[in-house]
């Protein structure tokens, strides 16, 4: 009783701050009130509601379908829309979801069983954990100095398990696409490092709220930094043109070829984590993070609400690439991002460090 | 072999359950078709998949990867080769699934029926529904989606329903049922060089004072030279030596009551201009009994593809050809094109014989078997290369399987395993009425179909010496135009599919979908029009389908523009194709590539022009030849083309605006000379031709290339008694597979894109 | 007609720029403006032309079982089925029906006519054989079309015209010029008499008498239709199909 004490009195230290349902708290008799705001205890918060949980399903439930409702569009054609004629299929990604779920799981007698079933998991571990940093406006579970860098070293992290599940797969395909897997991970993973470092040296923090809070635009302050990070976001999360690994017309989706039912189910929303998290990056980095209008009733929300916002607006740019271009050769790819890429990186750098001196 | 329990299974599935209700809403709504795009039909699902119809509407979204889907369409026939492939995949899906059948193939075989090579999907994999039409249409194939979920929801039926009239009672006398129409004579006269009028090329000559050569024109630009069989390989060496630098085709024939074998190889040049149109029938007689030939593959390269596959029709051995195993056939049809080999008859009363072919399967039929020899694994294991197989089911591939052999990223080696798709057309030729070969052949190529039934029909006239009018002519000119834009779109829908351009494939599909209405105005169907027939053409085109057309000349251009600055500008597309899958002009006329894609390697050989037929000279227009030979070349000279047959057909349209009068030859029609079209005549006028004796070569520009049609007739059969076809998409096979060696992986798929190959066209 | 050499494109960086702006520019303008081509069937359905070539349906009053759609089928399609007057009509096995309509085109009658039904699914392969019986009334598909669409091909662009209710599926045929036949014999000293004719002619209008010691035929030509089953048959090919007098 006395833990629940502490534990309550913790939570209300710190809690998000939202005019709007402070009323209805109020309301309530106060050992209630207290448990009533429990979830509202920040990092309880920013775990489970934004940018945590709540946020990144309902965007894998949505993003997929914006995704294909808008290629269709560009692509004169309708999409998913029978479902539920009136809101123009929106709940498609949900029938997708449930036929994943109740369709038998194969696994193939090539496979390594158990790395086979266990890296769809375990892949959630770099998914997930980067969340806790995930700054939406003053929203985030844990605050340090280094959230930027520790979920830069988190989504790092990611093609190791894509490389896993591939290889376990004992498919050829796979293996082909695990080894593209790789060679795009040397590609992407230098400039991509290099144009947070150019952002951190602007900043002079890592901490996403301080960047924030900061009230620069990253895009304006460094652009070349924006394209780098932009250009690496496609090809680490696998988006057209840089869509080599999975290749579904060349390689029938590489690593994934042999996941079926709820574990490619598991796989497919995987790329999506991983988007959602650069976005999230990037939103940080470069568009200001959850800065904007201030809409009252919602105090600590309304910056959450616009970073959601920014984030789902990156999300749809780079789901329109799809729509936009073919795809580029593996070597290609490489080529680009050890030359022009790197080199622009570099001068991203080099800007920043420029900037840097100036204001100092 | 289908359990029949089996079929229930996965709708057991769906039902069981405290979450039955929730499965049953989450798959209804998710059927994600794994397209097992095995023929013509495929076009038609790819029509459905696209912007015309879009079904992602209804949440099937067209998914290559067997393990991920749930729903199989099965387009077309299913042949012995890929009913494995079938079966593999059924397997390879997760429970529940469900599959839906369309089109006449798979269902009864359809004009395969009788075929040696097909098999009865149905009997191969619980089949839910059956759709039919050849091939359907998009509303068939959704309207199968549609009762594939209403049968997840419980109520599965069929979708039509038959009022039953009834039939006159009064009584009569059983009467005698009439004899087939077909008359097929025991033992005729075979014969290729019967003289007919024509004159010899001045290079010919000197061969014809040869001792034991016989050289005969049979027609203008056509030679036959007979050669004893121990001198064809000195004999050709001299042709080669003459100009003549490629073979056209292949053939053998086999006339048992002769006890004996007839091979041909029917050669031209493209590297000297007045030997172009001459097409030489260079052949020689061996005996029936264990018939060895020597192999001309190290004459004519061209020739290599053609002898594997004769290996395999006729049980020969081409000595000197390195591929001596199985090409095109499944192991277990032996020769199947010999006179000995009997199909099926047709029988025209009810009940009289089963309405579905009987189909013998193999006893252990579904084994998996890559039909290249071990030692190509281990020669790979050893040099550090790694095989990969891609096809016959495969998102990327068709239905062709190659073996692909690859060192890091290179492709060293690609073997190519078609016949997926061979429907033994030549064979069914052989047991159908000339006119009833239409239909049959146009289904080579669904995607580019006046040009094959012009390039059939066309032979027909060739060998009844029939004119068609001057309205006529103008309408297959300019209808055979658009199915050749139509077939540019299908391949660069395809072409950019394979690059990962999902929204090029929707811009073309979109104008296909503009015209196949054009199509569906004039012939009444979208795209199986057989509507060129001997003497010109069904029935006359309307005044509006001609304002359409005319229309479509412009508005096509409009959308055109989108598709080239999404994507054929896209300079991440031009990085991709730029310099890949080089063929210079030598490497192309020694594989004997055609078309379009042999223009594009620089050489100036376009048979509209070499040997012009229909109207084509009479209108203006050009033909692009490029210097490159890469991908990109191919691809950018095709897209030249269409504007050249815009050209076309404005001019084609603009002549038929002012013309009228018959659309077809008055000495078809006979003593109906009076008629406006066939309408009602169709039997009674073409039912009984029957073409003089003699070999008949005919030369078409189709879409991709040189068709060629040769139909050899005893002179006495109202059925031909050979006909020899040779695909465009089949010669160009060989250059696609030179083009590969030496690139890099990804390119495969680009360099195919670029080739429009189309293996329903090459299988035949 | 000439030669067109065509040279094929290089680009330079401010190429490049440019036809990466024009795509990306391209797909946003079809993102908020599309050129949408897309027919919601079930919901609506494309009109086709009258001249469409779906499911056959059969008028037994103008059929002179003359064989010739069995006779013309590519696929083998239509076999002929005995009715209870000893005379034999058509029956269409959808299954095998690659709707190319030759034995439309052939039916010397007007017999055979076509519909515009073309989307239907069968549960079963057996049912998908259509009787005489069944192809004379149209039958009923499935309809969830509340409009028809139809593709308007104008100058510019195609357009896709939506009209509110079902779009008819039935249609009228063609006028087409009747053409009436009658057999005659040409060569009657030939004539064996073997009565094959006789046999074959399902309006009983070929009759073989015995006048002194040769069989000789009658031809009725008030109750011969002109189907040619006769001349088709005869062993000495001394039959031949002529139009009927005034006719020509």
């Amino acid at each position: 009783m006395k833990m629940l004490g502490q534990i309550l009195e913790l939570a209300s230290s710190n809690r998000v701050e939202i005019p709007l349902i402070e009323p209805l708290l109020g309301m309530l008799p106060p050992p209630l009130s207290e448990l009533a705001a429990l979830p509202l205890w920040k990092p309880l918060f920013a775990a489970l509601v934004v940018p945590g949980f709540a946020t990144l399903g309902l965007l894998l439930l949505l993003l997929p379908w914006i995704e294909r409702k808008l290629c269709a569009r560009i692509q004169w054609r309708v999409g998913p829309k029978e479902i539920v004629s009136w809101l123009g299929g929106i709940i498609q990604l949900l029938a997708d979801s449930l036929r994943f779920l109740f369709q038998e799981v194969i696994v193939s007698r090539d496979s390594h069983r158990p790395y086979f079933t266990q890296f769809v998991l375990l892949s959630f571990i770099p998914a997930l954990l980067p969340m806790l940093f995930v700054a939406a406006g003053t929203i985030i579970a844990i605050r340090t100095e280094y959230s930027v860098q520790i979920m830069l070293a988190l989504v790092c992290l990611f093609p190791v398990f894509i490389l896993g599940m591939g290889w376990s797969s004992g498919n050829r395909f796979a293996f082909v696409g695990t080894v593209r897997e790789a060679f795009m991970y040397f590609a992407y993973e230098v400039p991509l490092i290099l144009s947070v470092i150019a952002m951190l040296l602007v900043f002079g923090t890592g901490d996403p709220v301080a960047i924030g809070e900061s009230g620069r635009l990253g895009i304006v302050l460094n652009p070349l930094a924006a394209l780098v990070f932009f250009i690496a976001t496609a090809m680490g999360t696998s988006r057209l043109p840089f869509e080599i690994p999975e290749a579904d017309q060349e390689l029938a989706f590489g690593p994934f070829i042999e996941y079926s039912g709820i574990t490619f189910g598991l796989a497919y929303v995987l790329a999506y984590e991983k988007l959602y998290v650069l976005s999230a990056l990037f939103t940080t980095l470069f568009l200001g993070g959850g800065s904007g209008p201030m809409i009252a009733p919602l105090g600590e929300l309304s910056g959450a609400l616009w970073f959601v916002l920014k984030v789902i607006v990156v999300m749809v740019v780079f789901a329109a690439l799809r729509a936009i271009y073919p795809r580029f050769r593996l070597d290609q790819a490489l080529k680009a991002g050890w030359s022009s890429i790197l080199a622009i990186s570099l001068l991203a750098i080099i800007i920043s460090s420029v900037e840097v001196v100036m204001w100092a | 072999m289908v359990v029949e329990e089996a079929k229930d299974r996965n709708i057991r599935i769906v039902q069981h359950g405290v979450f039955a209700p929730l499965r049953r809403w989450g798959i209804r709504w998710s059927l994600w078709p794994v397209h097992f795009v095995t023929s013509c039909c495929g076009v038609e699902l790819a029509h459905s998949g696209a912007c015309g119809y879009d079904m992602e509407r209804l949440g099937a979204l067209n998914y290559g990867i067997a393990r991920q889907s749930n729903f199989i369409i099965i387009e077309g026939t299913i042949t012995r080769k890929m009913a494995r492939a079938l079966r593999l995949v059924y397997e390879q899906m997760p429970d529940p699934k469900f599959v839906s059948l369309i089109g006449a193939c798979g269902e009864r075989g359809g004009l395969f029926w009788n075929s040696y090579n097909i098999t009865l999907p149905h009997e191969i994999v619980p089949v839910d529904f059956f759709i039919p039409g050849c091939p359907v249409t998009p509303e068939g194939l959704i309207r199968g989606i549609r009762a594939v979920q209403e049968k997840i929801e419980g109520r599965g039926r069929t979708t039509i329903e038959f009022k039953c009239a009834e039939l006159p009672r009064e009584g009569g006398e059983a009467r005698l049922v009439p004899s087939s129409p077909k008359f097929l004579a025991e033992t005729p006269t075979v014969r290729i060089d019967v003289p007919r009028e024509g004159e010899l090329p001045e290079r010919l000559k000197p061969l014809a004072e040869e001792e034991g050569v016989r050289v005969t024109a049979i027609g203008k630009n056509r030679v036959a030279i007979r050669t004893p069989a121990e001198r064809l390989e000195e004999i050709a060496l001299r042709l080669k030596e003459l100009g003549f630098d490629h073979v056209k085709s292949v053939n053998i024939v086999d006339v048992p009551h002769e006890r004996r074998m007839l091979v041909e190889y029917v050669v031209s040049s493209y590297s000297v201009r007045e030997l172009m149109p001459v097409l030489v029938s260079l052949f020689a007689y061996v005996p029936r009994v264990s018939p060895g030939l020597q192999s001309l593959k190290h004459v004519w390269e061209s020739a290599d593809y053609c002898e594997r596959e004769l290996q395999d029709l006729f049980g020969v051995r081409f000595e000197g050809n390195p591929w001596q195993r199985r090409f095109i056939l499944a192991p277990e049809v032996e020769a199947p094109l010999r006179k000995d080999f009997r199909l099926e008859e047709e029988s025209y009363v009810l009940g009289e014989a089963p309405l579905a072919p009987k189909i013998e399967y193999p006893p252990e039929p579904l084994s998996y078997y890559l039909p290249v020899p071990d030692e190509v694994f281990e020669e790979a294991a050893k040099n550090d290369e790694f095989v990969l197989p891609i096809g016959p089911h495969h998102t990327g591939s068709g239905h062709l399987r190659v073996i692909l052999r690859v060192k890091g990223d290179v492709i060293v080696d690609a073997i190519p395993d078609p016949g997926y798709v061979h429907r033994s057309m030549e064979k069914l030729a052989e047991t159908k009425l000339y006119v009833q070969n239409i239909p049959l052949f146009e289904r080579l190529s669904i995607a580019d179909p006046i040009n094959i039934n012009l390039g059939y029909v066309r032979t027909l006239e060739f060998a009844l010496g029939v004119e068609p009018p001057e309205r006529a002519k103008l309408i297959r000119t300019m209808l055979a135009e658009l199915s050749r834009i139509g077939a540019f779109l299908y391949d660069a829908g395809i072409f950019s599919l394979f690059t990962g351009h999902s929204t090029g494939f929707m811009y073309t599909f979109s104008m296909r979908e503009m015209l196949l209405e054009l199509f569906v105005r004039m012939t009444g169907s979208r795209c199986t029009p057989s509507y060129v027939i001997p003497g010109g053409v069904r029935w006359d085109v309307s005044d509006e389908a001609l304002k359409l057309t005319k229309n479509f000349t412009s508005a096509i251009l409009h959308r055109l523009s989108k598709f080239e600055s999404i994507f054929v500008n896209n300079p991440v597309l031009m990085e991709r194709v730029k310099g890949v899958g080089v063929l210079t002009k030598e490497q192309a006329i020694n594989v004997g590539i055609v078309g379009p894609f042999l223009r594009a390697s620089g050489v100036e050989y376009d048979i509209r022009i070499a040997e012009p037929y229909e109207a084509y000279t009479e209108l203006e227009w050009d033909v692009p030849v490029a210097d490159d030979g890469d991908c990109l070349a191919r691809f950018l000279l095709r897209l030249e083309e269409v504007r050249q047959s815009l050209n076309i057909v404005r001019q084609a349209v603009e002549a038929l605006e002012r013309t009228s009068g018959a659309v077809i030859a008055a000495e078809v029609l006979g003593e109906f000379k009076d008629a406006p079209d066939i309408r009602g005549l169709f039997f009674r006028t073409l039912g009984d031709i029957c073409l003089p004796r003699g070999e008949f070569t005919c030369l078409t520009e189709a879409a991709r290339g040189t068709l060629l049609f040769s139909i050899l007739s005893d002179g006495e059969s109202n059925v031909p008694y050979r006909v020899r076809v040779v695909t465009p998409s089949w010669m160009n096979l060989h250059g696609f597979m030179e083009a590969v060696k030496g690139q890099r992986l990804a390119d495969f798929w680009a360099i195919y894109g670029s080739f429009g190959y189309f293996p329903p066209e090459a299988d035949r | 007609m000439g030669i067109k050499r065509l040279k094929m494109p290089e680009y330079s960086f401010g190429d490049k720029v440019k036809w990466h702006a024009a795509a990306v520019g391209t797909a946003f303008k079809e993102a908020f403006f599309p050129h949408t081509v897309t027919v919601h069937y079930p919901k609506e359905r494309r009109k086709f032309p009258d001249n469409f070539r779906g499911y056959i349906l059969f008028d037994i009053e103008k059929c002179i079982n003359c064989w010739q759609c069995a006779f013309v089928c590519p696929a083998n399609a239509i076999r002929m089925k005995e009715a209870p007057n000893k005379k034999y009509y058509p029956t269409i096995d959808y299954a095998k029906c690659i709707f190319c309509h030759f034995c439309v085109d052939s039916c010397v009658g007007g017999a055979l006519r076509t519909t515009k039904i073309h989307d239907v699914a069968y549960a079963d392969v057996n049912e998908m054989l259509a009787e005489t019986e069944q192809l004379m009334e149209p039958p009923e598909i499935v309809r969830e079309d509340r409009r028809y669409v139809e593709y308007v091909i104008e100058e510019d662009d195609v357009r896709l015209r939506r009209v509110k209710g079902q779009d008819y599926l039935l249609v009228e045929p063609p006028p087409r010029k009747e053409y009436s036949m009658v057999c005659v014999c040409d060569d009657p000293e030939s004539c064996t008499g073997c009565g094959t004719c006789a046999d074959v002619c399902e309006h009983y209008a070929i009759s073989i008498s015995i006048e002194g010691e040769y069989k000789v035929i009658r031809i009725d030509t008030a109750r011969c239709t002109g189907c040619g089953l006769c001349v088709k048959e005869c062993p000495l090919r001394v039959l031949r199909l002529v139009r009927r007098e005034g006719e020509q």
